[in-house]
């Protein structure tokens, strides 16, 4: 079912996404598609569109209208009753069709050269706007039979005008955006149902086709728990070093439904971390250990060295500090990790360890090591692996 | 929020979004709502201050600006009323509320609203017209109704009040113009009863009432004459039948024998009109705006209403 759920999400996500960037692609950021300037042959005082040749709602448009020496023209949108009314008498251009960008058909009706009053005066205009020289509206289509009307103003005509026309959809840009948000959103959503996320299962539905998945923890002399891939606890338990147990240590089932889900919806295991393989004292043995591990990444963690956080201050040079352990390993981070990747191995690298006179070992860096065996003459003795494990 | 909720509202914001696309509107007729209620305010705003001008010149003629027809001459009228009696009892139109309107759904001029208005003591039921695109809107009928009356409940068609033609009958005794011709007919003294049936309601009592009283004058012959004036605006109610607007035309005519003189009383309308009264004959002109209620059926025609005055008078 998450499954089949998943994937219906993927698709819609997909095809929103893609209706978004086709409705972005077609507006463009001004959400409007623009033609003209078109040049309109009359010598009348009148241009309207003939009722139902505009047959869209909610359409932004914006139109221009142009004329030459600053002639006075005026430009609105009105119910077409009142727009015919208006007209009725006057010998006028009349637009029989429209096709966007701009096919345009017309015929002359014959009447008055004049209009039987200034359209600034009247109080029916949708939009409607008078200016010397141009005049533009921009407005939504009502849900009402419209018409389009481009008038003279006093005693002048329309010879030479020019209309420049644009349509589109307010915002539209910007619902482009949101459908594709929502469209990658929605297809995300989709993928993580698809490969076992929490999307649309709950805790109390568990799901017939969930994998088993099998989390391998390493517990140390100490007690500390670890989780190690299935890999290493392969190779621990063919070397004897530890034995395999199963525990069933399912979810607790009555977790709210409110409750946000486990942030990583993956049960598999999880990489583990650049540290060794106890979180004791570094053995020769643990090297020796990580050694053998393939390596996939190419450029691993150094190991202990403080986080290469880009801070302002410098870093204090690290004194030999007495505590001989290394600093643990952070825990596991609660961050949800989409794809499990690759097990990341440290480069196995030699530990230098000081031996104090109280025969207390102090584990030391590279750069200490040299210092010390440069400015007090200690020896540096490499040792085996088996050495330092018996040592132990 | 769980993710399904989150999903939930994604999928309800983007069906919103929707509703704001463009598309082709389904229906390319052409009509139109003959008002908006922002015009309806404006429109009354622009009465009243009109009204309030006239008033305190004591002159009509501002009054043709937002009123025509019978409406401008009961008005005028009543203005002339005031001029010559020196009566400073304005009609103007107080403060009031418009508490209904009703626009029908027209597809051509002339367009026309009902807006009923109400203060302390009266109602108007009053119809505004526009005969085209250029013309400004206009009063055209105000029949007054009592304060608490109610109208019937009106007939919609998306919304819109649906408009009656005055020759469509259809479910009802009369069409609305032949509503209008009965119930003149009825209001003429001594008239015989029709094919449409008319109540004798308060309105046809006081016609009656004052047609005797002037009918009983010695050594005067009177007559009464009524007439309808063309039915331009009736709406449909929700039982089937019509509340009709109707100018009713009303003359009376007087004869004196020799010798005699009719006057009339001391700040009536008549006296202020025919100041030296009537020595050989008169006419007085009426005019009544009724509001009339056809009912559906055989039901009789009702006033539920009416508003008028002197109009003109000759008398020598």
């Amino acid at each position: 079912m998450r499954t089949k759920l998943g994937w219906v999400a993927t698709v819609l996500g997909a095809a929103l996404a893609l209706s978004g960037i086709a409705v972005m692609v077609l507006l463009g950021p001004d959400s409007r598609f623009t033609t003209g300037p078109h040049s309109v042959e009359t010598d009348g005082v009148a241009i309207v569109t003939r009722p139902g040749v505009v047959t869209w709602k909610g359409l932004q448009i914006d139109v221009l209208a142009e004329v030459p020496v600053n002639k006075p023209v005026f430009v609105g949108v009105g119910n077409s009753v009142d727009v015919q009314s208006y007209v009725r008498r006057t010998r006028r251009l009349e637009v029989t069709s429209f096709n966007t960008p701009w096919d345009v058909e017309t015929r002359e009706v014959k009447g008055v050269a004049a209009l039987p009053a200034a359209p600034t005066a009247l109080d029916w205009w949708r939009s409607g706007s008078a200016g010397l020289g141009g005049a533009s509206i921009s407005t939504t289509l009502p849900d009402e039979t419209s018409s389009v009307a481009v008038l003279a103003v006093g005693a002048t005509n329309l010879s030479g005008l020019k209309i420049t026309f644009a349509y589109g959809m307010k915002g539209g840009f910007w619902i482009g955006v949101g459908a594709l948000l929502l469209g990658l959103g929605l297809a995300w959503g989709g993928t993580q149902a698809r490969r076992g996320g929490l999307l649309f299962a709950t805790a109390s539905e568990p799901e017939d086709d969930a994998e088993v998945e099998y989390l391998y923890v390493f517990v140390d002399e100490d007690g500390v728990e670890r989780e190690i891939t299935a890999e290493e606890a392969e190779r621990l338990e063919a070397e004897g070093a530890v034995t395999v147990t199963e525990h069933d240590d399912a979810p607790d089932d009555t977790s709210d439904d409110d409750q946000e889900p486990e942030p990583d919806p993956e049960p598999e295991p999880r990489p583990a971390q650049p540290s060794p393989v106890t979180a004791s004292v570094l053995t020769a043995a643990d090297i020796v250990a990580q050694s053998e591990q393939p390596e996939p990444e190419p450029e691993p963690e150094p190991e202990p060295e403080p986080e290469p956080e880009p801070e302002p201050e410098p870093e204090p040079e690290p004194e030999p500090e007495p505590e001989p352990e290394p600093e643990p390993e952070p825990e596991p981070e609660p961050e949800p990790e989409p794809e499990p990747e690759p097990e990341p191995e440290p480069e196995p690298e030699a530990v230098y360890v000081y031996v104090d006179d109280d025969g207390v070992e102090h584990e030391l860096t590279a750069e200490e090591a040299q210092r010390l065996a440069a400015e007090e003459g200690f020896e540096l003795v490499d040792e085996t692996d088996e050495t330092a494990e018996d040592e132990r | 929020m769980s993710r399904l909720r989150i999903l939930v509202v994604a999928v309800l914001v983007l069906a919103l979004t929707a509703c704001t696309v463009p598309s082709r509107r389904g229906d390319s007729a052409l009509g139109k709502s003959a008002v908006r209620p922002s015009e309806v305010t404006e429109v009354f705003d622009n009465y009243r201050d009109v009204w309030a001008t006239a008033s305190a010149v004591l002159d009509p003629k501002p009054l043709s600006t937002v009123e025509t027809g019978a409406a401008l001459a009961i008005d005028t009228g009543s203005f002339d009323v005031a001029q010559r009696s020196g009566s400073d009892d304005s009609r103007a139109p107080g403060p009031s509320d418009v508490v209904q309107v009703e626009a029908p759904y027209f597809t051509r001029y002339p367009l026309w609203f009902v807006a009923v208005s109400r203060n302390e003591k009266t109602q108007r039921v009053q119809v505004f017209e526009r005969t085209s695109a250029v013309d400004p809107w206009l009063l055209v009928d105000t029949p007054e109704i009592a304060a608490g009356a109610q109208l019937p409940e009106l007939r919609r068609r998306e919304g819109d009040a649906l408009a009656v033609k005055a020759a469509n009958g259809a479910g009802m005794a009369a069409s609305p113009q032949k509503a209008a011709a009965a119930y003149a007919a009825a209001l003429v003294p001594g008239a015989k009863s029709g094919t449409v049936d008319v109540s004798d309601d308060t309105f046809r009592q006081q016609m009656s009432r004052t047609a005797e009283q002037n009918s009983a004058l010695k050594g005067v012959g009177f007559s009464q004459r009524w007439s309808a004036e063309p039915v331009a605006h009736a709406l449909r109610t929700s039982d089937g039948g019509a509340l009709v607007f109707a100018t009713l035309e009303r003359l009376d005519a007087y004869e004196v024998q020799d010798g005699v003189t009719v006057t009339f009383a001391q700040d009536s309308p008549q006296q202020a009109f025919l100041q030296s009264g009537i020595s050989t004959s008169g006419t007085l002109r009426y005019l009544h705006q009724v509001l009339l209620r056809v009912p559906p059926g055989d039901g009789p025609v009702r006033a539920l209403g009416q508003y008028g005055g002197v109009v003109e008078a000759q008398g020598f």
